[in-house]
């Protein structure tokens, strides 16, 4: 292939070489006539002035030594002919062929000949016309010649390539070929082993070859000490990978000790502060009671000696909860719930629990209006500025003055609590914040509180990210300021936990009773149902039939409907479309009743209630209140869960106290048995029982549609846990905790639940 | 100058009359005349021919330089009888020799023709012929004539009339004894060329 891209290439320069020497040739023909028709012409010259044709004769007869001339002529000057010559001697008469004018000399092909004509000129003067005509041969025989070498040549030199190539071929291009298959063999299959095989003759091929194989040889060698590298580097990965589980197993073992003594410890805490604090709130409590209720029955002596029993509890409840308090922060159990409030709705509350003390001690309280917000547990903020407070109180004499100052520099907000008490002495201003150190222990002073108080103050205000200090002199006063982290940009005020409540509003008795239209097949479960809805107040028509359940609802336009599904004569479902097709039934809510559980599709129909027989008469009830509204019906059970009996008889005693009726049970158990046979109106739920406590019940009670409706509060001595508030806070109205005073709330909370209780409701209607 | 192809004779054929041979005579002489007449209009006369060449041989001869640049008029100057009459004006009238205008001088003598370059006597002075020449011996001008045997005795140019055609001899020796250098075309078409 090769040989024919350059034989072509030989063939176009051969015939471009030819071409041009072609070219070239006819040129110097044409020059080479051209002077010889001059040397005529001037040497003809006195032939044509002296009118000597012989003469002309003779000069033109020197162009014999030209044999490619076949004829010349010399004309006059006025275009006549003179003279002619012809190598075989011939006359021919031609006239002298037109010249173009102002032209010296003209020159043309003609017939396979050549044809020069001149003009003669002497002195300026034209004096006649010489006319020259040659043949071509020699030009033609010239490029015959030419192509013939040409052709020659061309076919030697092709063979000659030919030859190169082939030897070429056989020397470089086969051992490079072989080599490149080697290489395509080796990048295939990775195999290193492989060799190419040398030609042999001692070229740059064989070299070539030979360098190729060393390579070669380099490779399989890195190839080999790669695969050992690899090969030992997974053994140690492995023995590492060995080495980290058993650190891992070893850690996780450590971990798991660590989370058990952990777990062990927040356990103790977790009962320590029931176990304490529940006799401790039964103390509380009945001292309470029997301070309110007997202070007229009791004798002074008696009322002082009740006076001690209550401040001697409540001073072991404060040193209980410090001591919890103090307890969890050092083992990292306290839990904050940190979020962005104002201080003006902190400060108030704390202030009104110290204001009483405050003014028995005639000592003025002095704080602005507090713009400043912080980032901060807002139950221990209380706790901390409660602490500061009733310290400043308690170390300032009578008609002193306390005063509370906020200040923020952007980032902090301080609070400081300034006193003109005794002051501290400055040995004691570190010391007062250890645990159980009181300023002046060996004095005789107030020794009131704990001496717990700054220690667990300190604390929390770290734990927050601010700082405690003191300034005082003693006799002049004292300054406790503390820091926390000022309020982020978004105020979001989080509501304590309390649920809104769902208002359940009294139906408007003055209709009368609301009319309830029951349908069912079966005459037992007639009477049931009307039997539960006439004990709760409301007028009940029954029907026996899907069909006729319409027609009487169109009539009587009950209030409500029960409807029973299974019935023969037509499906429950096709009645409940009839229902809410037929416009004047279509509002009327409807509860299904039925021993199949079909809720979907009684909600996708339009029914308002789903309740499975045997149907719970509370739960009935329930649904009933929930779509009609509550009937004239006292709406005062409780029912109260605690294992503790005491508990239960001072709960039940207050909520008596105020006229609810209260039922006490001491076990969750308890609880689900009796709330399955009696329908309450609210639950009262201790948190921490044996068996079943506090959370596994309100689970149940989940669980039970019925009881859904019903508002659960829990009163509780437990410290809740950040997932356990959050239970209590979907699951229940309201939490109250044993060791505050809880009555009061508690009662208002009921009474926003279900209602007055039916003594203050003497006023109105019954 | 002969008419053509005319002898003169003419052959009696057959009957004749007597009128007839004088009307043939009559048309004959008249044809000749026309010819002739004709002929004159459509060739030069032979004068006209002579001047011309003696125009023409200026162009082949050198002159010595001394002769030549003495004025700015090359001149051809006519000895005796001048037998060209009015040719020169039509033949070389405004022509130029070597640059120079041409002139045309008739000489009454020989002296006369020192200032000429091209003399041309006329066959009237073939008597004093020797005499010219010697006077013109020592001048170097190209003496032309038409008078018989004229390169013979010492002439350099002579006119020949053969063939009815103008053509001349030269005395190559004569010529180049007064300096003069005559050019091979010239004597190229020379019917005759004498040394000595």
């Amino acid at each position: 292939m090769n040989i024919l891209v350059s034989g072509a290439a030989l063939v176009i320069a051969c015939a471009a070489f030819v071409t041009y020497d072609w070219i070239t040739s006819r040129e110097a023909m044409v020059h080479n006539l051209s002077i010889q028709a001059q040397i005529t012409g001037s040497n003809s010259v006195s032939a044509l002035l002296f009118n000597d044709p012989q003469s002309a004769e003779n000069t033109l007869s020197a162009l014999k030594a030209a044999p490619n001339i076949v004829s010349a002529r010399i004309y006059t000057a006025e275009g006549l002919a003179f003279a002619s010559y012809s190598p075989d001697g011939s006359r021919e008469a031609l006239p002298l062929p037109a010249l173009p004018l102002g032209q010296l000399e003209h020159h043309w092909f003609q017939d396979g000949h050549l044809v020069v004509a001149r003009k003669i000129v002497f002195e300026g003067k034209p004096t006649g016309t010489v006319y020259i005509r040659s043949d071509l041969q020699e030009i033609s025989h010239r490029l015959k010649r030419y192509a013939a070498i040409a052709a020659i040549v061309l076919a030697a030199s092709l063979i000659a390539a030919l030859l190169v190539a082939s030897i070429f071929q056989r020397a470089v291009a086969e051992p490079i070929v072989h080599l490149a298959e080697i290489t395509r063999i080796v990048s295939r299959d990775k195999n290193y082993s492989l060799r190419a095989s040398p030609t042999g003759n001692r070229d740059e091929p064989d070299i070539l070859i030979h360098a190729f194989n060393d390579m070669l040889g380099q490779i399989q060698q890195r190839e080999d000490a790669l695969r050992d590298a690899h090969r030992e580097l997974e053994q140690r990965v492995e023995a590492r990978t060995a080495q980290l589980a058993t650190a891992n197993k070893e850690l996780e073992q450590q971990n798991r000790e660590v989370e058990r003594a952990t777990q062990l410890k927040s356990h103790f805490l977790a009962s320590m502060s029931h176990e304490l604090r529940t006799p401790l709130n039964a103390i509380i409590g009945f001292s309470d009671l029997l301070a309110e209720k007997t202070t007229d029955h009791l004798t002074d002596k008696q009322n002082r000696f009740i006076g001690h029993v209550r401040n001697g509890a409540r001073h072991l409840l404060q040193l209980i909860n410090d001591i919890l308090d103090l307890s969890k922060i050092e083992s990292g159990l306290l839990e904050l719930r940190r979020e962005t409030f104002g201080l003006s709705e902190a400060m108030p509350e704390v202030l009104s629990v110290i204001r009483p003390l405050a003014i028995a001690k005639k000592i003025r309280i002095e704080h602005a209006e507090e713009t400043f917000s912080v980032y901060a547990d807002r139950v221990r903020f209380k706790q901390i500025l409660y602490n500061l407070l009733s310290n400043a109180l308690k170390f300032t004499p009578e008609g002193g003055k306390v005063r509370v100052e906020g200040s923020s520099n952007g980032s902090l907000v301080s609070i400081a609590v300034s006193d003109s008490g005794i002051g501290i002495r400055s040995e004691d201003q570190q010391l007062i914040f250890e645990e159980f150190r009181q300023a002046g222990e060996s004095t005789k002073g107030v020794k009131e509180g704990t001496g717990l108080g700054l220690a667990i103050t300190k604390r929390l205000v770290e734990r927050q990210g601010g700082t405690i200090r003191v300034m005082s002199e003693l006799g002049k006063g004292s300054c406790f300021s503390f820091t926390l982290p000022a309020g982020r940009a978004a105020l979001e005020v989080q509501p304590e936990p309390v649920l809104s409540e769902v208002s359940i509003e009294d139906p408007d008795l003055s209709e009368g009773k609301p009319l309830v239209l029951v349908v069912d097949d079966e005459p037992s479960a007639r009477e049931l149902l009307a039997s539960y809805l006439e004990g709760a107040g409301y007028a009940v028509t029954t029907v026996t039939s899907g069909a006729e359940a319409v027609e009487r609802a169109r009539q009587l336009d009950p209030a409500a409907i029960t409807l029973d599904i299974l019935m023969p004569g037509g499906s429950g479902f096709g009645t409940l479309a009839e229902f809410k097709k037929t416009v004047e039934t279509a509002h009327i809510p409807i509860i299904v009743v039925s021993v199949v559980d079909q809720k979907e599709t009684a909600f996708t129909l339009g029914a308002a209630e789903y309740l499975v027989k045997p149907v719970q008469k509370s739960a009935l009830l329930n649904a009933l209140r929930k779509h009609l509204g509550a009937v004239s019906r006292t709406a005062n059970h409780i029912l109260v869960v605690d294992d503790d009996p005491i508990t239960l008889d001072v709960v039940s005693d207050t909520l008596r106290s105020v006229g609810y009726t209260p039922h006490t049970v001491s076990s969750g158990k308890e609880a689900l048995e009796f709330l399955s046979k009696v329908d309450v109106d609210a639950i009262l739920l201790d948190l921490i029982m044996p068996e079943m406590d506090g959370f596994e019940v309100l689970c149940a009670i989940k669980d039970i549609p019925e009881l859904c409706e019903v508002p659960v509060f829990v009163l509780t001595a437990k410290d809740l846990t950040e997932r356990e508030s959050r239970i209590l806070k979907r699951g229940t109205r309201a939490l109250f905790r044993k060791d505050t005073s809880w009555k009061n709330d508690l009662l208002a909370q009921l009474a926003k639940a279900v209602g007055k209780p039916p003594l203050a409701k003497t006023a109105g209607q019954s | 100058m002969r008419p053509h192809g005319s002898s003169g004779i003419y052959r009696c054929t057959g009957h004749h009359r007597g009128s007839w041979p004088h009307f043939v005579v009559l048309a004959t002489l008249s044809a000749f005349i026309l010819t002739s007449i004709l002929h004159a209009q459509s060739s030069p006369t032979e004068y006209q021919v002579k001047a011309a060449y003696l125009y023409n041989f200026a162009k082949f001869v050198e002159w010595p330089p001394q002769v030549m640049s003495s004025d700015s008029s090359f001149n051809i100057c006519v000895l005796g009888r001048d037998p060209f009459d009015s040719t020169f004006q039509t033949t070389i009238a405004g022509e130029s020799i070597k640059g120079r205008n041409v002139l045309v001088k008739r000489i009454p003598r020989a002296q006369d023709g020192a200032g000429c370059q091209i003399l041309f006597i006329s066959s009237s002075e073939e008597a004093r012929l020797k005499d010219i020449l010697d006077v013109l011996d020592k001048m170097s001008v190209l003496t032309v004539s038409d008078m018989p045997q004229f390169t013979r005795r010492g002439g350099m140019i002579q006119f020949v009339t053969e063939a009815n055609r103008v053509r001349f001899e030269v005395n190559l020796t004569n010529a180049e004894r007064t300096g003069l250098t005559l050019s091979s075309q010239l004597l190229k078409v020379a019917i005759g060329v004498r040394r000595g």
